[in-house]
């Protein structure tokens, strides 16, 4: 018997895998543009105490020149050519990625090849270039979104590499040597953690050969072993950081949740819609799909709210993040949490069907342009070592049922204490332990 | 336990008996072809093929702020906040949004100053139920009180947010625009005034709604349909339909389009400098100069959005690598040479009719002096000598800043929407590739001239204690190099 088959409007995503163990992966479609990057498996969370903002500070150097170019040869390069280069670096990845026009596809794989092989780290540079990230610092610091959640990390991963900032610490920005620099390429730009994984309009054979000319013969295996990724342990705890002169108080509220690859990572996406988000000028009308929306628009509980799921190889922080005016921080965290047991006790098929639907529409959606959808393949790759088909991802979501949910919410919500992490008049916010008793079921 | 019946298997493997996907194949490149059809009522259909299993379709209008002049100031803003509310078919929001979700879609509607959207993406299938929903969301809203009453109060938080917002820019862009064409046609506020929410109801929106909101001023756009579909769709929920305003009468004479006047009267070159002190929020100062594009013709429009990319500029500090446009002249001669400044940036506005070139500035307000000295001196360089290497440099950027933008599909619908509505066909961006290649210096310096020549606007923000007064910013543009008159005061 023939195995079902689904005709789908999208192209396929190919991979194939060189001798030095990179990986190649594609998706074409044809554009007069393209993305292509390079997605290493490092970022900071491969750093000790003391060298805690290398991998961030090596994805500045990165275009400041190589053995070929200067920097000013790169940046006009890339200038003339219409292109974009660009670089960011999480606490598990680091990305380098181009945007040009397909015809250029052969020109931004040699350029990304040469900045993350040859780049020349000067002494110079590296001393200027400790100024911006300084500088880049405090941009990150009027953030306070960013700053919450570096705090929650700092707090739910205490005394581990996840609890670490990617930036790090002042004293490493202004100490970080050449020599760490080189350490971290030599120990983790190695070809079975990187994917060079590209979108829009390109030809997988080009790719691959472009991938052979520029990558074959460097970047080989680990001489040794593959550093082995410390473990992070989560501690439900919390970091107060009161300030009555700021205007609003900013709070993310999270559990442990799982890693990417692991079962119930689906079914915890699905409960993350559940709650949803909002934006008090969204109006009492827009995303009726999520209770909490509705609760807190009609008790004028809060400004705004952003649920998030955020997942790591092995461990993840699922909770929510909230600004709320100094009077209702009590009353929001009451109702979130409220809400949250209601997922492990209550939680309806229609709501569960909805949110279902919405989480496909949103993954969905967002391949929309090359750069998203290369984003997805270079992330996939490392993640899973494959990118998922569509309708496997909507089998996926499709098993998942109310019962499911309110199961494995209360596998990891239900009882557990969280990680809290909060800024600003947060006078009212009730005691830990109390948050901690809020975490079951109490009828009220 | 349900958990026997979900999968316990990883991501990193397949799922079993999930049904092997067939693939798309691209053969060659991508074909824009963009067909448009006129139903007997005037409204136009348009449509654009796209890969992927999602559509973009919505109803674009000739509706916005700019068509206020003789309403109430606000009232499109209202409208927005006010989108994919009860209708005659559906009771509520929430009952859209379900619709919606069956076909793995979601709504959204945006107004500017001159166009409303109301804009769906969905899955294809989905095609007739979406253009029948957009139909009835445009064409028969309840406005129940309640919803009013709830829009008053969105729209009062959209205010509030915009003035807490760290960042100037939709103030400044608001206020420039004041500037530029007082209070008429695009000159007018895209944010309704806190003092007008309270006034608009059902009523005062019926009769803006009985002008703006006729067939021939609309079109049905769509990505990733089949036009035929389309149209077909297009007949069944908008052809022959009376909406919930009734039909529309003798009123449409009201419609007295102010922009019929086309901007060359010399009323409309007056200016104002608008000042507003605000120095506890922002620690520095801004100014917007801008020059009006009179009279935008075709013609201008390509060589003005190429200056505007060789002009370029950013943030003093800035994300991102090579690529944001580190040698436009804002770079090279303001940002790199003056480190005190923390941003100048050029941006384009375009409409229909006319358009608005800007340097937006800002510093300490210790500095803002020769800060706006700096930025009147490129002003006056625009009409001087084009390097042609900065030409080709800014004509690759923006080529390619189309081209990326077009990958995007809520993009390509809305340039498809936007260009048939303003000239019932559009532009493919081959072909506007080619205008753009086809700019010579003399373009350049042709539309930096003409538009030097004009009177200037000016918005300011912040301690503007030593700003220039907009009498001197005046005689410095119009001066050969762009100096702000000396004054001479005995105490500094």
């Amino acid at each position: 018997q023939a195995a079902p088959q689904v005709v789908l409007n999208v192209p396929e995503t190919q991979v194939t895998c060189l001798e030095n163990g990179l990986r190649v992966a594609s998706e074409n479609s044809g554009i007069s543009t393209c993305t292509v990057g390079l997605w290493i498996d490092a970022g900071s969370r491969y750093e000790n105490e003391k060298n805690n903002g290398t991998a961030h500070f090596l994805e500045h150097m990165a275009f400041k020149g190589t053995k070929k170019r200067s920097q000013l040869d790169l940046e006009l390069e890339i200038e003339n050519m219409g292109a974009h280069l660009n670089a960011y670096t999480s606490r598990e990845q680091t990305v380098y990625y181009a945007k040009a026009f397909s015809k250029d596809l052969p020109r931004a794989v040699e350029i990304l090849a040469d900045i993350i092989q040859n780049s020349t780290l000067g002494e110079a540079e590296i001393e200027r270039e400790r100024g911006v990230i300084l500088r880049e610092m405090q941009e990150v610091e009027t953030n306070l979104q960013e700053v919450v959640f570096d705090y929650l990390h700092a707090t739910a991963y205490q005394n581990t590499a996840l609890g670490r900032t990617i930036l790090g610490p002042t004293e490493n920005i202004k100490s970080i040597s050449r020599k760490d620099l080189v350490d971290y390429i030599t120990t983790h730009y190695k070809g079975p953690r990187i994917v060079l994984a590209a979108a829009g309009g390109v030809c997988h054979n080009e790719l691959l050969e472009l991938a052979k000319f520029h990558f074959g013969d460097s970047l080989c295996a680990h001489k040794g072993d593959v550093p082995a990724l410390p473990p992070c342990k989560f501690t439900g705890s919390e970091i107060r950081v009161r300030d009555d002169k700021m205007p609003l108080a900013h709070l993310a509220v999270a559990i442990e949740a799982v890693g990417w690859t692991h079962p119930d990572t689906i079914c915890l996406m699905v409960a993350n819609t559940l709650i949803g988000n909002w934006d008090r000028s969204f109006g009492g009308g827009m995303n009726l799909s999520s209770k909490l929306a509705q609760l807190t628009c009609h008790g004028n509980l809060c400004h705004s709210f952003q649920s998030f799921n955020t997942s790591y190889t092995d461990t993840g922080l699922w909770g929510l993040y909230m600004v709320c005016e100094q009077a209702t921080v009590a009353d929001m965290l009451h109702a979130v949490q409220k809400e949250w047991m209601r997922l492990c006790t209550a939680v309806s098929e229609s709501e569960v069907a909805r949110a279902k639907n919405l989480l496909k529409t949103n993954m969905l959606l967002q391949l929309d342009g090359s750069t998203p959808i290369c984003e997805d393949i270079g992330r996939q790759m490392l993640c899973y070592n494959r990118r998922i088909p569509i309708p496997e991802l909507e089998a996926r979501i499709d098993a998942v049922d109310a019962e499911m949910v309110r199961e494995v919410c209360t596998k990891y919500i239900y009882g557990k204490s969280p990680a809290i992490a909060a800024l600003g008049p947060i006078e009212r916010l009730p005691d830990f332990n109390q948050i901690c008793s809020n975490m079951r079921w109490t009828r009220d | 336990s349900s958990g026997a019946t979900y999968p316990n298997i990883p991501l990193s493997s397949p799922l079993p008996g999930v049904p092997k996907p067939i693939f798309a194949t691209v053969d060659g490149q991508e074909k824009f072809e963009t067909k448009v059809t006129t139903l007997d009522n005037g409204l136009r259909v348009a449509s654009q093929n796209k890969f992927g299993q999602f559509c973009t379709l919505g109803i674009l209008i000739n509706s916005g702020s700019r068509y206020e002049a003789k309403y109430l100031s606000g009232i499109a803003h209202f409208l927005e906040k006010l989108a994919f509310s009860s209708t005659a078919r559906f009771d509520s929001k929430d009952e859209i949004l379900l619709t919606l979700e069956k076909h793995g879609g979601i709504c959204d509607c945006q107004t500017s100053r001159d166009t409303t959207m109301y804009a769906v993406s969905a899955d294809s299938k989905g095609l007739d139920t979406v253009v029948g929903l957009l139909a009835d969301v445009v064409l028969h809203p309840r406005l129940t009180d309640e919803e009013i009453e709830m829009t008053r109060m969105a729209v009062q938080f959209e205010l509030e947010d915009l003035n807490m917002r760290p960042d100037p820019e939709p103030l400044l862009t608001e206020m420039i625009h004041e500037a530029a064409f007082r209070e008429n046609t695009v000159g007018l506020h895209r944010f309704c005034p806190v003092e007008n929410i309270g006034k608009i109801d059902r009523e005062v929106l019926h009769s803006y709604l009985k002008n703006y909101y006729t067939p021939d001023r609309m079109v049905l756009a769509g990505v990733g349909v089949e036009h035929e579909h389309l149209v077909e769709c297009a007949r069944k929920y908008l052809l022959g339909v009376q909406p919930a305003w009734g039909a529309p009468g003798a009123v449409w004479m009201l419609t007295a389009q102010w922009h019929s006047t086309r901007g060359g009267s010399s009323r409309w070159r007056e200016t104002c400098q608008m000042s507003a002190l605000r120095p506890p929020r922002f620690q520095s100062s801004h100014i917007y100069g801008g020059a009006r594009e009179l009279l935008l013709l075709e013609e201008d429009f390509i060589p003005f959005a190429v200056l505007n990319m060789m002009m370029g500029g950013g943030g003093s500090f800035s994300a991102g690598g090579p690529g944001k446009g580190m040698f436009s002249r804002l770079y090279l001669n303001v940002l790199n040479r003056h480190h005190w400044m923390y941003n100048a940036t050029s941006y384009h506005h375009s409409y229909e009719d006319t358009g608005l070139l800007c340097i937006h500035a800002s510093a300490d307000p210790r500095q803002v002096r020769e800060m706006v000295e700096i930025i009147t001196k490129e002003f006056i360089l625009m009409g001087r000598t084009v390097d042609l290497v900065e030409l080709e440099r800014a004509k690759t950027q923006l080529m390619s800043m189309l081209m990326m933008n077009l990958e995007s599909r809520p993009v390509i619908f809305e340039d498809v929407g936007r260009q048939v509505l303003a000239t019932h066909s559009r532009k493919l961006p081959h072909e506007l590739c080619t205008l753009i290649r086809n700019v010579k210096p003399e373009d350049i310096k042709r539309v930096a001239s003409k538009m030097l020549r004009g009177k200037p606007a000016v918005a300011a923000l912040g301690d503007l204690t030593d700003l220039p007064t907009y009498e001197h910013i005046q005689a410095a543009l119009s001066s050969r190099d762009g100096r702000l008159p000396r004054t001479y005061r005995l105490f500094r």
